[in-house]
């Protein structure tokens, strides 16, 4: 018996260990949505929590739940790389949520490739032929002779919607391409597999992968800003109704010079 | 004790109270058993709300689009406008990983349990069985981490070298024996016994140049494979091996167990070696609860989600060869897994049911086989115990 | 056949056999190995004086005295990088607009290069994020950014028609002719004198909150989170287990109802753990709405239904394993049915209960598939008790999955996912490694 003395002993400790950190939380603020704007929310929350002594909770599952979680009221600020549609907005309506948008960032989707693909530029209809799967080998692209390797976004993406609009219009993508959860994992299956094509947040572009002009315009914090990228867009924080208190310092972050500096070290553009 | 007996002396004399204190008595075990019947009714209970809620969600899908596109159509587009829903190449990519881990899983863990339960002497069995037990323990996210992280880059970069010394280590020792018994087999026939004997040394000579020729053939192919991508079928095939073997080795060595030690010493008296005594006795008399170890390990792996969801590539394509195990695919359990994302009743609501439509194949399927497998068991403890 | 051929087939069979234990356990071996190795990394490593500062400012942990004693100590050597810069500076400014632009890029490199070595230089701005303050903590690492420093990888596209092989070029070699030269042997020599390392004992990797979306800092959030959400499973699932089990072996006539039963606890045993966060999500949350979102609750609810087949079954094990003459004596006795269930079979019984149940604790610690949709989120503080039922937390076998696939950094931070792996299959090999002693000390005392 004394054996199970023991155990309980153990977990007896345990549980004061457990006990004494109670009460360490309060209520914070819940922040829900896009791995693009995951980045940026983290890094607020880490400034915010220790500026204000306010708890930060950052969940990155995707654009597309953040609306979800904005309309159940399960979060105080959703993070969204694309706007919300008008289907989601009647779905917000309909259970008394009103969506507050305000921009975050402005971001530039960088079309990556392996270091060792010697290919430079790509025009927005070859982009296109890559990911419907009309071309499948680098040398119709004006590379060398290798398959071509397509990965895409998770489906609740908002930069694999935005990619989609901007670049394939209403062409469908390649049923092989690989499907990866997230900015850093694209870039991580990239920078491991040459022949690989993907893209990416600008933020999230390193010397492990290389970037590819578009148009012959390469993604940069100034061909963002100007708008002669092509692929670049907005992105958003949206709250319900306009936002009060806490989480209205925090969504007016990106206007202040310490958030402008945030954004900027974590390689995106800011809007204001 | 002593207040016990008292009472049992004053109750003589209070024969019609303690008649009625016994049916109250009764009354209560009647009610504490309803109690307890009721508590142990709530795994039933729980597995009915399983399959009442996730086919709840899961119908609306199949009233929406019916079930011809979800079964037939390998088109899915859940996002695009219109969606498309085609599930084919998931169900193929969920089918073929879990064959694929079988046919690593079933043969090594049949071997494995066998050498448990028949060739290992007890001692050094004491020692194996907790290492089975790890390999079952491990986290399945511990797993897949392995299979991301440390895996995948080795396949990918030095996957043709991988294979080919795969290949020789395994077949190599395979082809020498039948090899040896081949030429046996063959030459039984002659009756000289110097003839017999130079006749023997020929054919293994000759066997042997043809099986090392057809080593090195395919082992030359395997080694000029280029692998695109480490995230594949075989990669998550061999890890969900890994995962499945515990349950196939602990449940059919049961099984061997089961079998008892006459038909053993049977075999041997009449002069059977224990190769022969096992391939011949045992694994008959034990086949069927070795089949109902598969369908398990085999349930293990199908059902299996954060290994294949981090490891498999999850392209939702069938691939091309469809026997080729170096695509990557994308299975049932990882589109859950990662389609949940947007998975809700906001916006386009057969995306969100359609994850609810592949739980409930999962469902069914995990149910059907946990079914036969436990019919299985049942009618050959039966067999064995003689009725 | 002739009796040779036989024995070597039998041989064959043998090895065969043994050949397939033993690739299992090199099958753990081979997975154990760098989990083991690489994991220890995290928390045992050469930390270097910007581990140390680290610390001290945003952990309040360490000597000041002895780190500003280090600090000095390191500037002296840092200070002639610095010198060196001011130098270039200078001279960049007096040449004219060609000779800058070929020098530009390449120094802007050698710049970043040397913040993340030894941290912001002198006249940057303070940068916002953590991971920008402070240079390399990890002497490991500090020694690969070094080659980053010394050399420029670089791809030979010059055939468009092959992928480029990647060639490495000496950074000095780019400024030959200039001041800077002298930069890159003096860091190559004087790394170790810059950034004093020494072997760390980290503990706070297990008890301190990340930092910077874990890019420093420990994992107690998650640790925490996880025995949150295993003990709260169990609490649920042992009783109910423990009960229905006394149900199954005392009370239950064989039937329609009890062999439905015992149909039901298998087949709940053998659903996909994917499922059960479906139904997590669907039943807990959607329907029953125990929460407004994900939270410990709801997740310690699912991991239950999941475990408890588990605890159902070697509850039973356990109890039928307790001999019938304890029973009869005890029934002997003229106890009654429930009381002898209660002081007699399940004290002896307890062992064997206890053994299933430190193994479920273990399955509901390492499961991550059901509190996907029901309790994990990826990043987040170490909730209070008081908070259970309300909030989700951080947890390790999330987190995992998180860091590895989904943070924007992954291969940075890898030496935080192989110790979060670690700690992970060290909880479970250990609960597990506990049942197998208490198991052995069953049989033992069984046998007498």
């Amino acid at each position: 018996m004394r054996k199970f003395g023991a155990v309980l002993t153990l977990m007896a400790i345990l549980a004061m260990i457990v006990a004494g950190n109670a009460g360490a939380a309060t209520k914070g603020i819940v922040i829900d949505g896009s791995t693009t704007v995951g980045p940026i929310a983290k890094s607020f929350a880490a400034y915010f929590t220790k500026k204000y002594k306010v708890p930060v909770t950052v969940s990155e599952s995707g654009s597309g739940n953040g609306a979800k979680s904005l309309i159940n009221k399960s979060c105080d600020i959703a993070d969204m790389s694309r706007s919300m549609k008008p289907q989601e907005l009647a779905a917000a309506k309909s259970k008394g949520v009103n969506p507050v948008q305000s921009v975050v960032a402005l971001d530039g989707i960088a079309i990556v490739v392996h270091p060792s693909n010697p290919v430079r530029s790509l025009s927005e209809a070859q982009i296109a032929d890559i990911y419907s799967g009309r071309i499948t080998n680098w040398r119709q692209a004006g590379g060398p002779n290798f398959p071509i390797v397509v990965i895409q976004r998770e489906s609740n993406s908002g930069t694999q919607e935005t990619f989609k609009d901007l670049v394939l219009k209403k062409a469908k993508v390649v049923r092989t391409a690989e499907t990866q959860a997230s900015n850093g994992a694209v870039k991580n299956r990239v920078s491991q597999t040459p022949g690989a094509i993907g893209f990416l947040g600008l933020g999230y572009v390193d010397s492990s992968v290389k970037k590819v002009a578009v148009n012959g315009v390469f993604p940069s914090v100034v061909t963002v800003k100007n708008r002669t990228y092509p692929l670049s867009r907005p992105l958003f924080m949206y709250t319900n109704g306009r936002p009060s208190g806490m989480v209205a310092k925090f969504v007016d972050l990106p206007k202040t010079p310490e958030g402008q500096r945030i954004i900027k070290e974590l390689g995106f553009v800011p809007k204001y | 004790m002593n207040g016990d007996v008292a009472s049992n002396q004053s109750r003589s004399s209070e024969f019609i109270v303690s008649a009625q204190k016994h049916k109250i008595q009764k009354i209560k075990q009647k009610a504490g058993e309803a109690i307890l019947l009721l508590i142990a009714s709530f795994v039933a209970i729980v597995v009915f709300f399983i399959f009442w809620f996730v086919a709840r969600d899961a119908v609306p899908f199949f009233r929406l689009r019916g079930f011809a596109e979800f079964f037939t159509s390998a088109d899915w587009y859940p996002a695009d406008d219109p969606p498309k829903f085609g599930s084919l190449a998931i169900i193929y990519g969920s089918l073929m990983v879990t064959l694929g881990s079988a046919l690593i899983a079933v043969p090594m863990g049949v071997i494995a349990s066998i050498c448990l339960s028949d060739i290992l002497p007890f001692s050094v069995r004491q020692y194996v069985k907790p290492v089975i037990e790890m390999l079952a323990a491990i986290p399945s996210v511990a797993y897949g981490f392995f299979a991301l992280v440390v895996f995948a880059p080795l396949l990918q970069n030095n996957g043709g070298p991988i294979l080919m010394w795969t290949w020789w280590v395994i077949a190599a020792p395979f082809f020498l024996l039948a090899v040896i018994v081949a030429s046996e087999l063959l030459t039984t026939s002659i009756a000289k016994e110097s003839m017999k004997k130079s006749a023997k040394m020929a054919l293994n000579i000759v066997l042997s140049l043809l099986a090392i020729l057809f080593l090195y053939v395919v082992g030359n192919h395997l080694q000029g494979l280029v692998i695109m991508s480490g995230t594949n079928a075989l990669n998550v095939s061999i890890i969900l091996s890994f995962m499945a073997l515990p349950t196939i080795v602990s449940v059919s060595e049961d099984a061997l167990q089961a079998v008892g030690r006459e038909l053993r010493e049977g075999s041997y008296a009449l002069g059977a070696t224990r190769a022969e005594t096992i391939v011949k006795t045992i694994l008959p008399a034990a086949s069927s609860g070795i089949l109902a170890a598969v369908i398990l390990g085999i349930m293990r792996a199908l059902g299996e989600t954060m290994v294949v969801w981090m490891a498999s590539g999850n392209s939702s394509s069938i691939p091309v060869p469809f026997y080729n195990y170096l695509d990557s695919v994308r299975t049932l359990t990882a589109t859950i897994a990662g389609d949940m994302g947007e998975a809700d009743q906001v916006t386009g609501s057969a995306r969100f049911h359609v994850l609810f439509a592949m739980g409930l194949l999962l469902l069914i399927v995990s149910f059907v086989s946990n079914l036969i497998s436990e019919r299985i068991v049942v009618r050959q403890r039966k067999i064995l115990s003689g009725q | 056949m002739n009796l040779g051929t036989r024995k070597l087939l039998d041989h064959s069979f043998t090895a065969l056999g043994f050949g397939s234990i033993i690739i299992m356990g090199l099958a753990l071996l081979v997975v154990l190995f760098p989990i083991a190795t690489k994991g220890v990394g995290a928390f045992v490593f050469k930390g270097t004086i910007e581990h140390r500062k680290l610390l001290l400012s945003e952990f309040h942990r360490g000597d000041p005295k002895e780190i500003v004693k280090e600090e000095t100590e390191t500037n002296r050597y840092r200070q002639k990088v610095f010198d060196m810069l001011a130098a270039f500076d200078q001279e960049l400014d007096q040449m004219d607009y060609e000779q800058q632009s070929k020098y530009r890029s390449s120094y802007d490199q050698v710049k970043t290069s040397l913040r993340t070595l030894l941290g912001p230089l002198p006249g940057d701005s303070e940068p916002a994020l953590t991971r920008f303050q402070y240079g390399q903590t990890r002497w490991d690492k500090a020694e690969e950014k070094l080659h980053g420093l010394l050399y420029e990888q670089k791809w030979d596209y010059s055939n468009p028609d092959v992928i480029a092989k990647p060639y490495d070029v000496s950074r000095a070699a780019g400024f030959a002719g200039t001041s800077l030269v002298k930069l890159f042997p003096y860091v190559e020599e004087n790394l170790d004198k810059m950034m004093m390392p020494e072997w760390t004992f980290y503990w706070g990797f297990f008890t301190e909150s990340s930092l910077d979306a874990h890019f420093f800092g420990g994992i107690w959030p998650e640790i925490q989170g996880t025995i949150f959400l295993a003990i709260g499973a169990m609490l649920f699932a042992f009783p109910l287990g423990v009960i229905a089990a006394i149900y199954f072996t005392e009370y239950a006539r064989d039937g329609f109802l009890t062999s439905m039963l015992r149909s039901a606890n298998s087949t709940l045993a053998g659903v996909p753990s994917i499922v059960f966060g479906l139904f997590g999500l669907a039943f807990f949350i959607n329907t029953l709405h125990v929460s407004e979102s994900k939270s410990v609750l709801a997740g310690s609810l699912t991991l239950a239904i999941m475990i408890l087949p588990t605890i159902i079954r070697a509850a039973e094990e356990a109890i039928l394993a307790v001999p019938k003459t304890y029973k009869e004596a005890s029934l002997g006795l003229g106890s009654t049915k429930w009381n002898t269930i209660v002081t007699v079979i399940l004290p002896a019984a307890l062992p064997g209960i206890l053994t299933g149940g430190v193994i479920s604790l273990g399955r509901a610690a390492g499961e991550t598939a059901p509190i996907i949709f029901t309790a994990a989120v990826s990043v987040g503080a170490a909730i209070g008790l008081g908070d259970v039922l309300t909030s989700p937390t951080p947890a390790l076998s999330w987190n995992i999955y998180n860091l590895a696939s989904e943070h924007e950094a992954a291969a940075e931070i890898r030496h935080v996912q192989y110790g979060m792996v670690l700690a992970l299959v060290t909880v479970v090999l250990l609960l597990n490694l506990s049942a197998v002693i208490l198991r052995a000390r069953i049989s033992k005392k069984l046998k007498g």
